[in-house]
């Protein structure tokens, strides 16, 4: 799904982010990005929906090369990304439903659709009862499932999580957890940065640890970090 | 494009209008006083150049011919002229037509008795007003024909100042356009800085650049839409008012016909939704790098 081969990053100003990293994602895998705070995690994940360029190197997606995507093809390559963030970023002036809805009127879905599907993730979800609140009703578990639904609404080939955890409480957190194992065991790719160590410990799945921007370990059903 | 998404852009732009009522006033208010004052200087000029034309028109050369030419050789005279290039019309104005022509205009008693003291003559029409001092040459030339008058130094005056009056208000025009695309681009900014978490969004989700783009562009589109219906109620009201006037009490000025204005107005309105469409396309580009 995802080949990366020597890619480096070097912000302008000289700050070397990631150092010479290849990597293969296959389909419906379930891939963690661990590392401390400046590994290289954010850059990496960045990389995937071409919000950066490497500085070197060559980045496939679903066997396209997107390093050399125009600027107008980019929108299509993150129609198949769905992407959560650390701080959830709906928008507060809408609805649950509306925050959603939102992801499938950018892409010019069909109105129908829009209806058939909306409630739908939100069930997956579990938020179904809270379709009509306003995110700042919601609790911060609560807002990072309505991110999660909007992220998956419109049927993404991988789901790429920054930090999804970083803003929550541990047991809300697992929720979180068992949510995005759930997604990706209906067949969605999913690649997460995360330093939550024991969260990740616990879920024993494929772990990429990152260290100053170099690719340090690379496991199978892996933990955090054996070391320190 | 999906009628859905046409609504969609609707709804965005008409919902961050009123969200910044003031902000849209201001810009609405702006664009109107600029397009008054840009307006005020287009009908200006668009009159000046009526009234030249209007004189331009009117610029004829008169070749006044030698007393002794028999009529063989006028005719000759008329067929020569006739084909020289740029020349629209010739007539002849023999002896007796040029005084009943001078008797109507001192009166008949003071002429009385008198033996007619006016030569043979040709008045000419050329095309083009420009042209006139270059046919008055040729025409002098030949022989038979006396004297050669035509508005010296007028002609050239009227295109001096016809040039002056287009080359100040292009300028002005161009000024007062900027300044309107300027504030424009202000009031759109702002609806943009408020929603660039949204548009940030947006982008992440894979919407396309022109997607963001149109709400935005309608939003300006529509305050330069305004600002100029309202630029051309006031200034086709204050139009009419002056025309009126004009035509009542200096009659020898023709002014542009109301009528004329209307045509204008289509095009003002047309700037104004331009001016709004660019303007806020300038404030949009930054924000789309995501």
């Amino acid at each position: 799904m995802i080949e990366m081969y020597g890619v480096t990053k070097i912000y302008p100003g000289g700050q070397v982010a990631l150092k010479d990293i290849s990597l293969k994602i296959l389909k419906g895998e379930f891939v963690f990005i661990v590392g401390p705070s400046g590994a290289g995690k954010s850059t990496l994940i960045k990389l995937l929906f071409r919000e950066e360029l490497p500085t070197r190197g060559q980045i496939f997606f679903g066997g396209k090369n997107i390093t050399r995507l125009r600027p107008r093809e980019i929108p299509y390559l993150r129609r198949r990304i769905g992407i959560v963030f650390q701080d959830f970023r709906l928008l507060p002036e809408k609805t649950v439903y509306e925050n959603i809805a939102f992801a499938m009127e950018v892409v010019e879905a069909p109105g129908r659709d829009i209806r058939k599907r909306v409630p739908y993730v939100l069930e997956r979800v579990g938020l179904a009862h809270k379709a009509k609140a306003k995110p700042s009703e919601l609790s911060g578990g609560e807002q990072q499932r309505v991110a999660l639904a909007r992220a998956l609404v419109n049927n993404p080939d991988v789901l790429v999580a920054d930090e999804p955890t970083g803003n929550l409480d541990p047991d809300t957190s697992r929720d979180i957890m068992n949510l995005l194992d759930d997604i990706n065991k209906r067949g969605t790719t999913l690649v997460v940065a995360s330093h939550a160590r024991e969260l990740v410990d616990s879920m024993k799945k494929r772990v990429i640890q990152l260290e100053k921007g170099s690719l340090v370990r690379d496991e199978e059903r892996g933990v955090y970090s054996n070391e320190t | 494009m999906r009628l859905r998404t046409i609504k969609y852009f609707f709804k965005e732009s008409f919902t961050s209008l009123v969200r910044n009522r003031w902000m849209s006033l201001a810009s609405i208010g702006a664009v109107a006083s600029a397009l008054i004052i840009l307006g005020s200087f287009l009908l200006l000029s668009v009159n000046f150049d009526h009234i030249l034309k209007d004189v331009e028109s009117q610029v004829e050369i008169t070749a006044y011919l030698e007393d002794s030419l028999e009529q063989e050789r006028i005719s000759q005279l008329k067929k020569d002229f006739a084909a020289i290039s740029g020349i629209k019309e010739v007539e002849f104005i023999s002896k007796e037509m040029a005084l009943e022509e001078f008797k109507e205009q001192v009166g008949e008693d003071l002429l009385e008795g008198i033996e007619n003291p006016l030569p043979n003559s040709f008045r000419i029409k050329v095309n083009d007003p420009h042209e006139v001092a270059l046919v008055a040459e040729k025409i002098e030339k030949f022989s038979g024909v006396d004297e050669v008058k035509y508005g010296k130094g007028i002609v050239e005056k009227l295109f001096n100042i016809i040039y002056w009056v287009r080359m100040i208000g292009l300028a002005i025009m161009v000024v007062f356009a900027a300044v309107s695309i300027f504030i424009i681009s202000n009031t759109i900014r702002l609806t943009v800085f408020a929603r660039r978490r949204e548009i940030n969004i947006m982008k992440y989700i894979g919407a396309t650049d022109w997607f963001v783009r149109w709400p935005f562009l309608i939003e300006g589109m529509v305050l330069g839409l305004i600002g100029s219906s309202l630029a051309v109620a006031i200034l086709g009201i204050a139009y009419k008012y002056l025309y009126v006037t004009v035509k009542l009490n200096i009659p020898m000025i023709s002014l542009l016909p109301i009528e004329q204005f209307y045509n204008y107005a289509f095009g003002f309105l047309g700037i104004g939704m331009f001016i709004g469409a660019f303007g806020s396309s300038f404030s949009i580009k930054k924000f789309l790098n995501v």
